[in-house]
């Protein structure tokens, strides 16, 4: 008689555990109490630190985003023109500068970004959204030659 | 959230003295070798000396190598930088081809500890116009009046009124003669250099 259906119950050792726990036991090497030095109740930890973390990464680039445009909100009003304005006529001149760039000009090259308003301002003259915005008066100090 | 950064150490770019943007110079001013003359782990360190020692110090005259045979210790090489920092690598078991190659790590780098860079670029002078202060967009003539001022100090409404709108429409169109615009109901901001707002929505 052959015995074949015994060996499927011999089971073999998995990796070492200790390289495995090690891994773990460093991400929480910064925790407090037992979390930092015991495995089964730091996995927990490192699990929920780590999905943090991905959630993190969205929201920071968000919030960064979020922070560019206040802050050239802010420079806009200081000069009288909407945010949205900019934008859309910046963009309609193909003048390609993300907020990150717009929201550095406005801090360190104040009167570069004071420029780059009235050129959007130029532009939304050719294309008045409204009648009313078309009676407007052209933005002072601009110099198109027929460019725009 | 990288592990890296937990006990990495973080900080801002630097070089020595703006090493590189006139003339470069190497960051290296010594380099000591500690080794045993008859342990089995300073084989490697003493295959090195007998053979590549003389062209890396002949290649880096602005860099000082010192020798220090030292029995019953660990082989270790320590680099000492123009800035005052040291740096130690142990070299035990380690080959010739080995220790050429760490030496040259260690005459590449700069003094400074290495560490997480916030940023990888740095600027002495970040602004050629000059920062954004409260007073950049506003008109010169404040530098020399007496405040309260009464026209900065009038109440300025964001949209004009109905009386206005009536009249800039007239105007415009035609109905009013120019020496009628000379009206006082209008409040304007007397800025020299801001524009006049721009109106988004059509009013009516």
């Amino acid at each position: 008689m052959v015995f074949l259906s015994f060996v499927n119950c011999m089971r073999v050792k998995g990796p070492d555990k200790f390289w495995k726990r090690r891994q773990i036991l460093k991400l929480a090497a910064h925790f407090y109490g037992r979390k930092r030095n015991c495995y089964s109740i730091a996995i927990r930890s490192v699990q929920k630190a780590l999905q943090h973390a991905a959630y993190g990464r969205k929201v920071k680039k968000l919030e960064r985003i979020n922070l560019w445009k206040e802050r050239i909100t802010a420079a806009c009003e200081e000069l009288n023109i909407p945010y949205p304005l900019l934008m859309e006529n910046l963009a309609r001149c193909d003048i390609a500068l993300s907020k990150k760039t717009l929201a550095d000009l406005a801090i360190w090259e104040p009167r570069t970004f004071k420029c780059l308003t009235q050129i959007a301002a130029a532009k939304n003259q050719s294309y008045p959204p409204t009648v009313k915005a078309a009676l407007q008066p052209p933005p002072e100090g601009v110099i198109t030659r027929g460019m725009l | 959230m990288s592990h890296r950064h937990l006990f990495l150490q973080s900080g801002f770019i630097k070089t020595n003295l703006q090493n590189g943007v006139g003339r470069f110079v190497n960051q290296l001013q010594r380099i000591n070798l500690i080794f045993c003359k008859s342990s089995g782990s300073s084989k490697g360190v003493r295959e090195f000396i007998e053979t590549d020692l003389v062209d890396f110090a002949r290649a880096n005259p602005g860099t000082v190598v010192y020798l220090k045979p030292r029995r019953h210790r660990g082989t270790y090489m320590c680099a000492e930088y123009l800035n005052g920092h040291k740096d130690y690598i142990t070299c035990n078991n380690f080959t010739r081809d080995e220790v050429r190659k760490w030496l040259e790590y260690m005459k590449n780098k700069s003094g400074f500890p290495i560490i997480r860079l916030r940023k990888h670029w740095h600027t002495d002078h970040p602004s050629i116009q000059g920062i954004w202060n409260p007073f950049t967009h506003k008109p010169s003539y404040l530098n020399v009046t007496t405040f309260p001022e009464k026209e900065r100090s009038e109440y300025q409404p964001l949209m004009p009124s109905a009386t206005e709108q009536l009249l800039q429409i007239a105007e415009q169109v035609g109905f009013l003669d120019n020496s009628n615009t000379n009206n006082t109901t209008t409040t304007t901001r007397n800025t020299e250099n801001i524009p006049p707002p721009l109106n988004m929505s059509d009013e009516k």
